[in-house]
């Protein structure tokens, strides 16, 4: 009986000390890097989006409020893309929510705040008008839900953009377009001259997404998908809708985005690559673009080659021409448990209008939506652009959120699948429109 | 090659899974039986070399490739101008980091399944009792249900223990789902030892400890090598727990990072292939130094 | 977990159900209470926020009807029977090819087994590259540049089953060689003198003394189409559109890209019910539990 319990014992030990040794070891190893317990009242925890460029920025804006302020301590926790929604979602609400939480506004926002989850910032901007007036409206509109605003912009403008090739439009004789017509006559000539007309990675549908956003909003005005998106006026089946995935398909059937789209990626061999090496003319993508063509092809731009223009008019269309989509600009949204409300109110108020923030955003080849940075912008590097996105911003009539960020989750999934299957071919526009609206 | 043998005997075809890799019959029996040579077989082996060959070297090949070089020539063109470049980047871009992660997860997953397995397997071969039959029975149920099926409530569970990107949340659901296979090869090999060796042991006064120490470790050393080189392929390869219950670059284990690097370098296919060749070297490496072992154990694990 | 009764009884030292208690433990946390949490899950609209409430069969009626899970699923089968109308045949000529005795052949044969050593990331992403219609590989070759092997939604499935085969037959093909040396060559010297050719040797012969071998790899094959969800995640994301999206997969992006994680449960759940059904398969075509009664008494 005795050796029995002996080995029991063993077996039981040597059970515990392993899963102990383990617990050291994995704890060790990832020096709790994403780990919440922002709640105790101690250092504030604020969450943000990776980005190898500007993660940086923030954690000296974050250490200079530490240093300079009284009221408390902030620690910034970064995430991948996908991984931050799931983290964000299972967090909020429990003991490991972050203070402050990155966010793209929206309906993004939306159910964050429908979950009553995100403090009202408006009693914070009504106190400071200075506040309010530091930035472009069009762009502090992008957190707003029913007149209340609920987070404040921390990075730059990123609207979507057609990029194209010079070169590549010189030599078959292309003008950049300005109206949805000019832009089907050169898919035609440059289809003639051998090259892609323009360069789609659609593995992904959020890229195809941007042509369905600029059409919409071109042939019927936002507010027909701010109907869809509040689900009050009228749904997918309003006949703008139809009437813009009409024109879309007939730009793909004409082979606009050639044949082999579907497998071209925006990451390896992808859809930039194409428009750098020459063999594409357009290229539709978000303002990010530029930085990315910078790096990846530089002599391309140096070269002078990378050219920029807003997204064709549509003859008779409800849409302004200025009209944007995009990502309006990332926010910083308050948790409604915060215990660092002060702190976190604070932060709001200083640090993301602090001159070096701006500085160091602008260094960065961002676009901060901060009303006065245009003289800023002219005297940093590549001026030509950056301040061609700011004057595109400001002078827009509406800035139209992307439609995967803006819609929920579950409709916004369903939405990309029906768009993928669109451009396939394998859903036609009417198909489309009845899939989404039912 | 002589590690799955068993599997084809009819009268014990699961032996399979206990073999361990015994060194006999090198140039046995089937020699000498050949006459002519086997042309369709040898043609549709040559056809598959082919197909197995190209990508690897193209693999290999273009990852000494700089970016401009591969964009502008054949991809199947040998470096004209080979550069250590891309494997600069890689290192850069926190390959040590996630080598480091890899190795810490496949080895606490391999002990943890180790020391969990033996005194189980030893329990199952040894003790006919009710209960432990039907704990074998449950588990071997647990042998063919996929992962990948239970990663939501496993997701779920990893937040609400606080071990959400932590390198333990890679390692605790890996070894569980590692366990049905190591049990099953375990106590298959268990119950080859002789029970004369059991008995020969306790007439020797030896408690069950000490037949476990004296007797069961020694005879299991071979099964311990297949479980322990299966469990450890499994954790090494793992793409599903990583991807849910991780998520920053100091957890990130390779395989992880290997997609990530995909985004990272946008579009540096060379870069991404050099990150892939990388990713192989630690594995080749074994399977130059134990290649049996390396086979044994991936049969053992069927393959997962 | 008592150990009475179980270990002395018999008067010998006998380990104690004690000696499986940490397994048992160790599994109970992290395979069973997940599994039967997802059961739990599969009746609630838990979509992210909070802990999970329970919210009634909704979940389940919404499956009945949706055709996109039944296309899912369709193709989760078919992906099974197409790996394993090629792998088989591919592995097994192979495997009996790489038996054989030759020194050419022990150096090709571990070539054979390269692929074995790449993860399925590496193997997934490394396809990819190859197949790119703009700068991959097969673009620059004469006769497969005319295909767009992972967008044309005619082909993507045979691709991807394609790159599967790449991955696994190495595997079965090791199985395949290890039991076809165990087959005497007295059996073939025998067959000879009788006039058999070798095809007929082949399907007379080694076919039928290999049918317990075919049978393991056929079951690991299909419990194994269940794993291929990280390749087809990789290599096309289970696109172009949904042509590629098996029912892992579209579990996945239920529970994490649409945050609909109740209904991605009650798919998890029949996935569950499939696993275990195929375990079934398992331990009837090994004959586990016959062995298992057998040794019980011994």
């Amino acid at each position: 009986m005795t050796s029995q319990r002996l080995t029991r014992v063993g077996v039981s030990a040597s059970t515990l000390v392993l899963l102990a040794s383990v617990a050291a070891c994995g704890s060790s190893g990832p020096s709790g890097s994403g780990g919440g317990g922002g709640g105790e009242g101690g250092t504030g925890q604020v969450w943000a989006l990776q980005d190898t460029t500007l993660n940086p920025i923030e954690e000296a804006s974050i250490e200079r409020f530490n240093e300079q302020s009284e009221a408390g301590d902030f620690e910034l926790a970064t995430f991948g893309n996908d991984p931050y929604k799931q983290r964000l979602r299972t967090a909020i609400g429990s003991p490991q929510a972050p203070d402050l939480f990155f966010n793209w506004g929206g309906g993004n926002l939306k159910e964050y705040v429908d979950a009553g989850t995100v403090e009202d910032l408006t009693p914070l901007l009504d106190e400071n008008p200075e506040l309010r007036d530091a930035f472009l409206p069009s762009v502090l509109a992008g957190a707003e839900l029913d007149g209340k605003n609920y987070g404040l912009p921390m990075r730059g403008m990123q609207p979507v953009v057609l990029f194209y090739n010079k070169s590549v439009l010189d030599a078959a004789g292309v003008e950049v377009p300005e109206t949805w017509d000019d832009l089907l006559a050169a898919v035609d000539q440059l289809k003639a001259a051998n090259v892609t007309p323009i360069a789609l990675a659609g593995n992904q549908a959020w890229t195809e997404l941007m042509w369905a956003e600029y059409l919409l909003d071109r042939v019927g005005g936002p507010q027909v998908f701010q109907n869809i998106r509040d689900g009050v006026e009228g749904d997918w089946s309003q006949p703008e809708v139809l009437e813009a995935m009409t024109m879309l398909k007939e730009l793909i059937d004409r082979g606009g985005f050639g044949t082999e789209f579907a497998s071209v990626g925006y990451d390896v061999g992808g859809a930039s690559t194409i428009l750098a090496q020459g063999d594409a003319g357009f290229h539709l993508m978000g303002s990010w673009e530029f930085v990315n063509q910078l790096g990846q092809s530089p002599d391309f731009v140096e070269a002078g080659d990378l050219g920029w223009a807003p997204f064709p008019a549509v003859t008779g269309g409800e849409g302004d021409p200025s009209n944007l989509v995009g990502n309006v600009s990332n926010f910083y949204s308050l948790t409604a448990d915060s215990e660092n409300k002060e702190a976190a109110e604070e932060f709001l108020s200083t640090a993301l209008t602090d001159e070096t923030y701006i500085d160091d955003l602008i260094a960065a080849g961002d676009v901060p939506p901060v009303t006065g940075v245009r003289e800023k912008l002219e005297e940093a590097e590549n001026s030509e652009y950056t301040t061609f996105i700011y004057d595109q911003t400001v002078d827009a009539e509406n800035f139209q959120l992307s439609w995967d960020q803006d819609l929920q989750a579950d409709e916004a999934t369903e939405m990309l699948e029906q768009l993928s299957l669109f451009f396939l071919g394998e859903q036609t526009p009417q198909g489309f429109v009845d899939a989404l609206s039912d | 090659m002589t590690v799955a043998q068993t599997a084809t005997l009819p009268e014990a075809p699961t032996g399979a899974t206990a073999a361990p890799p015994v060194r006999r019959r090198r140039g046995g029996s089937t020699s000498g039986r050949r006459e002519r040579p086997n042309w369709l077989a040898g043609v549709l082996a040559t056809c598959w070399l082919v197909i197995v060959a190209v990508p690897l070297y193209y693999l290999v090949a273009a990852s000494f490739r700089t970016r401009q070089d591969y964009l502008s020539t054949s991809p199947l063109k040998p470096p004209t101008d080979p550069t250590i470049d891309n494997y600069v980047t890689v290192f850069e871009g926190g390959f040590l980091t996630y080598l480091t992660n890899n190795v810490i997860v496949t080895v606490a997953t391999v002990a943890i399944v180790v020391a969990v397995t033996v005194p189980a397997a030893y329990a199952v071969a040894r003790n006919a009792g009710p209960l432990v039959q039907r704990f074998f029975s449950i588990m071997l149920i647990g042998l063919a249900i996929p992962a990948q099926a239970t990663i939501i409530p496993v997701y779920l569970l990893i937040t609400q223990l606080r071990l959400y990107d932590t390198l333990l949340a890679i390692i605790l659901p890996t070894a569980a789902f590692a366990l049905p296979v190591a049990l099953l090869v375990m106590t298959n090999s268990l119950r080859d030892i002789p029970k004369e060796l059991y008995e020969a042991q306790t007439l020797d006064g030896a408690g069950p400890f000490g037949v476990l120490r004296n007797l069961v470790l020694p005879l299991a050393k071979p099964a311990i090598t297949t479980i322990s080189v299966f469990t450890a392929l499994n954790a090494w390869n793992g793409f599903l727990f990583p991807l849910v219950l991780t998520q920053s670059e100091s957890t990130r284990v390779l395989t992880l990072g290997l997609w990530d690097f995909q985004g990272q370098f946008g579009t540096n296919v060379p870069g991404l292939l050099a990150a892939v060749t990388l990713s192989v070297v630690p594995i080749f490496v074994l399977y130059l130094v134990g290649r049996r072992y390396l086979l044994s154990g991936l049969t053992a694990g069927f393959g997962k | 977990m008592s150990s009475r009764g179980s270990s002395t009884q018999t008067g010998q030292q006998r380990p104690s159900a004690w000696y499986a208690a940490p397994a048992v433990l160790f599994f109970g946390l992290f395979a069973v209470v997940p599994m039967l949490l997802v059961v739990y899950l599969s009746f609630t609209d838990w979509d992210g926020f909070g802990f999970p409430q329970p919210s009634g069969a909704g979940n389940w009626s919404r499956l009945a009807g949706d055709g996109e899970a039944r296309d899912a699923l369709v193709l989760t089968l078919v992906f099974m029977v197409l790996s394993w109308l090629v792998q088989t045949p591919v592995a097994l000529l192979i495997g009996v090819w790489a038996a054989g005795r030759q020194r050419n052949r022990a150096i090709l044969s571990s070539l054979f087994f390269l692929p074995l050593l790449l993860s399925t990331a590496a193997i997934a992403l490394l396809w990819r590259s190859v197949l790119d219609p703009n700068f991959g590989v097969t673009q620059s070759l004469p006769f497969l540049g005319q295909f767009n092997f992972l967008g044309d939604t005619s082909i993507v499935i045979y691709t991807v089953i394609f790159v599967i085969t790449w991955q696994y037959v190495p595997f079965h093909t090791l199985l395949y060689q290890a039991a076809a040396r165990t087959i005497p060559a007295s059996l073939y010297e025998a067959a000879t003198i009788d006039g058999a050719g070798r095809y007929k040797q082949f399907f007379q012969i080694t076919v039928p003394l290999l049918r317990y071998t075919i049978i393991t790899s056929t079951v690991l094959m299909v419990v194994g189409s269940f794993t291929t969800f990280d390749t087809v995640l990789i290599l096309t994301g289970g696109g172009p559109g949904t042509t590629t999206r098996i029912a892992p997969l579209y579990m996945y992006i239920t529970g994490f890209s649409a945050f609909e994680f109740g209904y991605a449960s009650a798919i998890a759940v029949l996935l569950l019910a499939l696993g275990a059904g195929l375990s079934l398969l398992v331990t009837k075509a090994t004959g586990f539990r016959d062995m298992n009664s057998q040794q019980e008494g011994a």
